[in-house]
């Protein structure tokens, strides 16, 4: 790519005339060139006064109660503490976007009623595509709309805890599986603690550490009330 | 969550987990961001929808805001203009159509005057000023309205790569007038 045409890649991914087919390759692209990243921010910057333009409108008036409801969707469900029976109740994420089946989680019992933290792992595009449940027990990761990794790829799984500076691979995601669990003996899961899902080769990273693009990425929050 | 917070101090307390701050963010610039949303779906369900996505993004990435680079605001309407616009594409907005449903709420020429009301909108308005003005309503269209290349083309009634070419050259036009 010569620099005129990552510039006017950069730019118009930020404009939004893209098809969607070349928006994912701009996001794998930026993911892996910090160049390339860099511009689409700069370009953000550029363009941002062009939103006044669109008149301000008052949202629907249950949209908040919705938004709180996907990110803490057991806390009115469920018992703060004690309940040994994981059910991962029905999200009501945007059918537009979210359209994949919410798949079943499979998990590690808690011995304790531990802090409960979570997050969402977003795709390079924004895309929400996980969501990760984690206490003292461990991780549980239920897949949104779940995908298979490219052929002669493989998904694998890492933890940040901060101030570390190299991630913990948590192991490989299973092929065509929406579901992974880690479980407290691997990791022991922290608020702050970046949790990313990297494309590796078949096997796995042959260094330990992530070699190929992040897919997936966030960081674990304490599961607080609103 | 006192009202006089600030913006970035907000994101700073969403990215350590705390969701009354995100409910602050909500409550103050909800209406601004519906806004942006509806201008680019032109349906309040669909907005609704990119709104949504865009919290629940704010609230998995608000760690990754700079606030070095750029206002809290324009972040924060940069993920709902990136979540409107993925419903648009998911809704097949590659199809090329005159969307009678645009007719009234284009932005009408004047409105650009509105950029004036900031500093860096003037200096984009001045920039935008210098380019023909077919290409400025292209660039302005796209971004507002959430227009595909073949949109855009279809609205100024010219073939789809001399539009693609021209938003192109216009854009870089902007950068080298910006920098």
């Amino acid at each position: 790519m010569t620099p005129e045409e990552r510039q006017a890649l950069a730019a118009e991914y930020v404009l939004g005339t893209l098809d969607a087919a070349t928006v994912r390759m701009v996001s794998m692209a930026a993911a892996a060139d910090p160049i390339l990243a860099e511009e689409i921010a700069d370009w953000e910057v550029a363009l941002a006064p062009l939103q006044d333009l669109a008149p301000p409108e008052a949202p629907p008036p249950e949209l908040w109660e919705r938004i709180a409801q996907t990110l803490e969707p057991t806390a009115a469900k469920r018992a703060p503490s004690g309940s040994s029976s994981w059910f991962w109740p029905a999200w009501s994420f945007g059918a537009t976007v979210v359209a994949g089946s919410l798949a079943a989680i499979l998990l590690v019992r808690p011995a304790a009623p531990p802090e409960r933290m979570m997050t969402v792992l977003l795709s390079s595009r924004d895309q929400p595509a996980w969501v990760v449940e984690a206490d003292g027990a461990g991780l549980r990761l239920a897949a949104l709309n779940p995908r298979a990794a490219p052929e002669g790829r493989t998904m694998q799984l890492w933890a940040l805890p901060q101030g570390a500076t190299a991630p913990t691979s948590l192991g490989l995601i299973p092929r065509e599986s929406g579901q992974v669990r880690v479980s407290a003996s691997q990791i022991r899961p922290e608020p702050g603690m970046l949790i990313e899902i990297t494309l590796e080769p078949p096997g796995g990273s042959p260094t330990g550490r992530p070699t190929g693009p992040v897919l997936f990425i966030g960081t674990l929050a304490p599961a607080t009330g609103t | 969550m006192k009202s006089e917070t600030s913006l970035p101090d907000l994101i700073l307390l969403v990215a350590g987990g705390d969701r009354r701050a995100l409910r602050s963010i909500y409550q103050r610039e909800s209406t601004r961001l519906f806004g942006i949303a509806n201008a680019v779906l032109r349906d309040r369900d669909a907005a609704a929808d990119a709104v949504h996505d865009a919290f629940v993004r704010i609230a998995g990435r608000a760690g990754q805001f700079d606030v070095t680079r750029g206002a809290a605001s324009a972040w924060l309407g940069a993920i709902v203009r990136y979540a409107a616009l993925d419903i648009a594409r998911a809704r097949g907005r590659e199809i090329p159509s005159d969307d009678p449903a645009l007719g009234d709420s284009a932005i009408p020429p004047e409105a650009i005057e509105l950029l004036d009301a900031k500093a860096e909108g003037a200096r984009l308005r001045a920039c935008l000023q210098t380019l023909e003005e077919r290409i400025r309503n292209g660039i302005i269209l796209a971004f507002v309205h959430g227009l595909s290349h073949a949109e855009v083309a279809a609205r100024l009634n010219e073939p789809l790569g001399t539009v693609k070419s021209w938003i192109r050259r216009g854009l870089l036009r902007l950068r080298d007038c910006l920098a």
